[in-house]
């Protein structure tokens, strides 16, 4: 009985061998398609967002750069939602605009609070850029063993039906092994993918906050200047 | 983010969309109804081992010679064939008839020479003389013209003369002789002219002596004649060719072959082989006989090779050959001594007497390694 339904499946599409798997590796390979789904959208997703960023990152390096007033630039900004640089750029006026509203006392003390609110900022803009590519690494690392369990799973049970069948023949042993090997197909297709884009943009991101860290240098050193131009002849009016 | 997780769904839809519907497995191997070959392990010695059959007959399973035809059952024979005794020489297709009457003619030509023959007895000179007379006087006598109807007559009279001349001659002395003369004579008158030789008184002095032969012949004038005649009659070629055996010498055998006739060869060849006992047997006779000098230098070495023709009833043919190779040149000339005295002293053998094609050359290699 169990010969006659392994040598039925002569017909051996995708389709059909899903459908001839057992239910843990029905299971396995669900997991590993949906697995494959989630690594192309986050490829897609960040691939996309590098993207914006990058042009972004360009324009407001473009802007700063062009001579325009600090103040005139932060008050643009303020008013809409920020990311990158301009975030960057929109904390440090923040911090500056307020310790001067309330009158600093110390240089020394504002350009660390300054300082401070950059790095928090690009903490968090690097945190954005890094989201979810740790499910990607997971994927790539765990695909091929999760596919090659379903495989193991999926050859055991073909053993044990070849064995009832009493019938070595390779038209009955191959459908099962096929089957089975799918799984594991399913996983390298689902890692593969997710190992490359891993390491592709993991690369970006370190690109990309290397930017940012130093426009946050630059931007930290010119705003140091203008404390202590601003200081100054107040300490050398008392 | 949500965008990004439609758009990845929806090319994974896509993709097995496409390979569940397209991609509808791959195509089966084209094994084919292949028959299985059927491998034998073919002997060499089916090659050389030829039976007996017909060498144009059709192959079949089993050779045999053509069917003989129904006779009366001969046990002792050994060859098959038709022949009425049992020959060992393969059979002939029959003489042709041409040369059987060719070789008529000239015993009937030579009829003649045993007539002389008696005559020379009591005068062989003038004999001897002219019977080589007759014989040439046709081949120069043809080259003229003239002569050519008078050489004709000579020759049926030199054949007829054994026969009719002798008996003749006795009744009828001197007329009878010059009868026949007659034309001799005519011969001789015409023959001086073109031959310088001295040819016709030859034939004369014949008629000039045979009668006096048959003189004193007359007395018994019949039975000597008779008794001539018995003679020429026992030297007739065609009573020899009588008394000669007719069977003949290639005729085949007489044993009788039932089957259908099929390829083979003309005998049983190579079929045969000495089994293994029968090898250990003739090895054992050779070993009884060889002795080794014990504690030989360097005696193991030595391989010695003896060659050695026999003869059906197990005795040596000849010489045997030796030829000993390895270790030192005393110890092959003293165990190549040996191993030939050793073959020659247990010179008849014992083995099967209806394998010796396949024993008649023996190669004995003695091996002195484990005798010391």
């Amino acid at each position: 009985m169990e010969q006659v339904g392994l040598a039925a499946t002569s017909d051996v599409t995708l389709w059909s061998l899903f459908m001839e798997a057992g239910f843990v590796v029905k299971l396995v390979m669900i997991g590993l398609l949906a697995a494959s789904v989630w690594t192309w959208a986050i490829i897609v997703d960040k691939t996309m967002a590098f993207g914006r960023a990058r042009r972004r990152l360009d324009n407001f390096e473009e802007v700063f750069w062009s001579g325009q007033s600090l103040e005139e630039l932060y008050r643009t900004l303020s008013e809409q939602k920020t990311t990158g640089m301009a975030s960057i750029f929109v904390a440090a006026m923040r911090e500056w605009k307020k310790s001067f509203e309330r009158g600093a006392r110390t240089p020394m003390g504002l350009q660390a609070r300054i300082e401070k609110a950059m790095d928090v900022t690009l903490a968090r803009e690097s945190e954005s850029l890094e989201a979810r590519l740790g499910s990607l690494a997971t994927i790539g690392s765990s695909a091929p063993f999760i596919g090659l369990f379903g495989t193991v799973i999926g050859i055991m049970t073909s053993f044990q039906a070849i064995a009832g069948s009493q019938s070595t023949n390779l038209a009955v042993v191959a459908p099962g092994i096929a089957e089975a090997l799918l799984a594991t197909a399913m996983g390298l297709l689902a890692a593969i993918p997710a190992v490359i884009a891993y390491n592709k943009l993991t690369g970006d991101v370190g690109k990309l906050t290397g930017r940012m860290e130093g426009f946050a240098d630059e931007f930290s050193a010119i705003l140091s200047r203008q404390i202590d131009e601003k200081l100054q002849p107040r300490a050398a009016a008392e | 983010m949500r965008n990004s997780l439609a758009t990845s769904t929806a090319i994974h839809a896509l993709i097995l969309g496409w390979g569940l519907f397209s991609l509808s497995g791959p195509q089966t191997l084209d094994a084919g109804v292949v028959e299985t070959l059927p491998v034998d392990i073919v002997p060499i010695s089916e090659m050389t081992q030829i039976q007996q059959g017909e060498r144009t007959a059709p192959l079949a399973e089993s050779a045999s010679p053509e069917p003989t035809e129904e006779r009366a059952p001969e046990p002792d024979a050994q060859n098959i064939g038709n022949n009425t005794v049992d020959l060992d020489t393969p059979p002939t297709p029959d003489a042709r008839p041409e040369a059987v009457e060719e070789a008529a003619a000239p015993a009937a030509a030579e009829e003649p020479q045993p007539v002389p023959t008696p005559e020379p007895e009591p005068e062989p000179e003038p004999v001897e003389a002219a019977e080589p007379e007759p014989a040439p006087e046709p081949e120069p006598e043809p080259v003229e013209p003239a002569p050519s109807e008078m050489a004709a007559l000579p020759e049926p009279q030199a054949i007829e003369e054994p026969a009719e001349a002798n008996e003749p001659l006795p009744e009828s002395e001197t007329p009878e002789a010059v009868a026949p003369s007659e034309p001799e004579n005519a011969v001789p008158e015409n023959v001086p002219t073109p031959m310088a030789r001295p040819e016709p008184p030859r034939p004369e002095p014949e008629p000039e002596p045979e009668p006096e032969r048959p003189e004193p012949e007359p007395q018994q004038p019949t039975q000597a004649a008779e008794a001539s005649s018995a003679k020429e009659s026992e030297f007739d070629a065609d009573e020899i060719a009588a008394l000669l055996n007719q069977e003949q010498a290639s005729g085949g055998g007489q044993r009788q072959s039932e089957d259908q006739a099929a390829l083979g060869g003309r005998t049983t060849t190579g079929g045969e082989s000495l089994s293994q006992s029968e090898i250990d047997a003739l090895r054992a006779q050779i070993q009884r006989c060889w002795s080794i000098i014990p504690g030989m230098a360097d005696g193991a070495d030595v391989r010695v090779r003896v060659s050695m023709r026999l003869s059906p009833d197990g005795s040596i043919d000849g010489q045997p050959s030796v030829s000993a190779s390895g270790g030192s040149q005393a110890a092959q000339n003293a165990l190549s001594g040996g191993a030939l005295r050793a073959v020659l002293r247990c010179a008849p053998y014992q083995l099967p007497a209806e394998k010796y094609a396949t024993w008649s050359d023996v190669v004995v290699n003695f091996d002195p390694s484990q005798m010391f």
